[in-house]
């Protein structure tokens, strides 16, 4: 298996900006629109995602060489899945209130198409250090963009801005930073009340929408082409289709990744 | 040898990664299983403090059969004296089931509600948990309605464009209420 | 049966998973180009969930919940539906070639549409029985299939309009979601309205 030789510092960066998961390749929108209600739960989220992507990308490279490619889909799923459940279980015992707010959508973390994405176009054809940074670089990317969408979302929606931290920061005791709880930028019972509808549903796909068009108009300016549902009837899962990997339809998209 | 390269080695080695994995969850499970419970238990005895603020201590949970109602625990001053009780109840909200506590006095009179599980919509149903929400239900009786339906001494305000989740939080409320009568009475 | 009528009609218009509980939204972007395809689609995740459902809910039952392994249901779950899907696909292709040209296509993908181990998920957590999972189910499933179809209607005005350079592709199809999905809040209360829950 002839590996390319790649440069860490850009397998790191690409994952950020240039081919950010969620902006420029359009992968894991489910979890994006679901959990960036408030930006501690998008950080949970994004987290707990880095969390599985890191181990699955690292498992996954180093077994490479020993997975036949007939089962490799189904050999990766368990090997996400198990990762998933471990950090479910970890996040129940120690962090109970973002289980809670998490809901289904934690154990979703299988289906996430970025996970899967990665491995199929990355960790089972790269090294296992290559394949590490990319896990970080790509899960960093992806909670950058839910807790950017989250803020918006929840200072319009809700008037917050972190409100719950100790959620989050019951990880490192109780009332660590003298029990900060985020701010509370419009006061209950003021004039002003918050657009509740930007933490509902049609919010999400609102402001998933005007942000994709931020994006677009960045990449455009560096003459790079606008972020496109491609190939494989515009589907966004052809890292992880099984007609792709028969060989089949779909071969753009997800090269470009690995290139 | 072709054969078996084509058939087993997957076979085999899907079977051992399954292997693995199942050990590894396995082993993770035995770690934290333990201490989901605890977290589950020390939850529910900080929510009886501040439901019924007033009780030195709280007795055994007993089961109760009356609809939605899961457990009463009696609450106890410092003589061991039974001075109200402490339901959970579960009822059906706008997104699936809400776990709700209330604490009731001798009286029949709420002392606190505390929400201890549900996944109502961020933004509406989810404010239930605002304390401004909870805080009205102190002092209600029997039959607390939601103004919207029915106004009144013993009504609360219904949650802006959540009448469902305050609908069934009153609903857990009222059959809390119930079940501490039958309790306290009996 | 109210009850059963009413998980039905929550998971097709109030809780619907596409543009309320935002399962399945890669396919929703995805497939929505053309009627025909998102047709094609959504019965493909109908049956497949249903499907899913009838064969988690005993396993789930009987092997997981009896000898305390409910932390391996993701994992369970998620390989019993990727092989479920195979296995379809393949008698399909076998014995029904009419109705494996019309679905075949989408079944690979979706193995990965979170809709369907959501609604599995969905199930358990619930604390569903058969019928109401299966009820849930197959409401789930419609539900997707009538947001495809909606949102497959609004797609193709959208090719004709002339839209804002800015917003061109992506970001105004999601603008018309959050639309559609405006006009599904529309449907909040509409189910204990009708059934007097």
């Amino acid at each position: 298996m002839a590996e390319k030789k790649v440069s860490l510092g850009k397998e790191f960066t690409k994952g950020l900006i240039k081919e950010n998961p969620v902006l420029r390749l359009v992968l894991g929108t489910c979890p994006t629109l679901a959990v960036s209600t408030s930006v501690v739960n998008a950080l949970g989220m994004g987290v707990s995602a880095m969390i599985v992507l890191i181990c699955s990308n690292i498992v996954i490279s180093l077994l490479r060489k020993v997975i036949p490619s007939k089962v490799r889909i189904p050999v990766y799923i368990v090997v996400i899945a198990s990762f998933v459940t471990i950090v479910q279980m970890l996040v129940k015992a120690f962090v109970p209130a973002l289980d809670a707010a998490l809901g289904v959508y934690l154990p979703l973390i299988v289906v996430n198409c970025i996970i899967l994405g990665r491995a199929e176009a990355f960790a089972g054809k790269h090294s296992v250090l290559a394949s590490a940074v990319d896990g970080v670089g790509m899960g960093i990317g992806f909670t950058l963009a839910l807790c950017c969408m989250a803020a918006i979302r929840e200072v319009l929606g809700a008037g917050t801005f972190l409100a719950g931290a100790q959620d989050l920061l019951v990880l490192f005791g109780n009332n660590v930073l003298n029990g900060f709880n985020g701010f509370t930028l419009i006061k209950e019972g003021s004039a002003l009340s918050p657009m509740t509808v930007f933490i509902l549903a049609p919010g999400g796909f609102f402001t998933f929408g005007l942000l994709m068009a931020c994006a677009n108009r960045l990449a455009e300016r560096s003459g790079k082409p606008k972020a496109e549902l491609k190939g494989c009837e515009a589907c966004p899962m052809a890292g992880s289709c099984s007609i792709r990997a028969d060989g089949g339809a779909c071969e753009d998209g997800k090269e470009e990744a690995s290139a | 040898m072709t054969k078996f390269k084509e058939y087993f080695a997957p076979t085999v080695v899907l079977f051992l990664v399954c292997l693995i994995a199942a050990f590894l969850l396995g082993a993770t499970n035995q770690v934290t299983a333990p201490r989901i419970e605890q977290i589950q238990y020390d939850n529910e005895v900080a929510a009886r403090k501040v439901v019924f603020a007033a009780a030195d201590s709280f007795g055994d949970p007993a089961e109760s059969s009356a609809e939605g109602v899961k457990t009463v625990v009696p609450a106890l001053d410092a003589d061991g004296k039974v001075i109200g009780c402490v339901v959970t109840a579960v009822t059906k909200g706008y997104g699936g089931d809400i776990t709700v506590m209330t604490g009731v006095d001798a009286d029949g009179a709420v002392t606190g509600v505390s929400i201890l599980d549900m996944s109502e919509t961020a933004g509406l149903g989810a404010n239930a948990k605002k304390q401004s929400f909870r805080d009205q239900f102190i002092g209600k009786i029997a039959g607390v309605t939601v103004s919207k339906d029915q106004p009144g001494e013993n009504a609360i305000d219904a949650l802006t464009g959540a009448t469902i989740t305050s609908r069934a939080v009153t609903r857990a409320v009222n059959a809390s209420i119930e079940a501490a009568g039958g309790v306290l009475n009996g | 049966m109210t009850a059963y009528f009413a998980i039905l009609l929550t998971a097709i218009l109030t809780g619907n998973f596409v543009l309320c509980k935002f399962l399945g939204i890669c396919p929703f972007l995805g497939v929505s180009k053309k009627l025909n395809t998102a047709l094609g689609m959504s019965a493909a995740v109908v049956f497949v969930m249903a499907l899913a459902t009838a064969v988690t809910y005993p396993i789930n039952k009987f092997l997981l919940v009896k000898n305390d392994l409910e932390y391996l249901q993701t994992i369970v779950f998620i390989l019993v539906i990727a092989a479920l899907v195979q296995l379809v696909e393949i008698v399909l292709k076998k014995f029904m070639p009419p109705l494996y040209n019309a679905l075949g296509i989408y079944l690979p993908l979706i193995t990965t549409n979170c809709a369907v181990l959501g609604v599995v998920i969905l199930n358990v957590d619930e604390g569903y029985n058969f019928a109401q999972s299966m009820f849930n189910s197959v409401g789930a499933g419609l539900g997707f299939m009538l947001a495809m179809v909606i949102f497959s209607g609004v797609r193709s005005r959208l090719e004709s309009c002339d839209v804002p350079k800015f917003l061109q592709g992506l970001p105004i199809v999601l603008i018309a979601a959050s639309i559609v999905s405006l006009s599904f809040m529309g449907f909040t209360g509409l189910v204990e309205g009708l059934l007097g829950l």
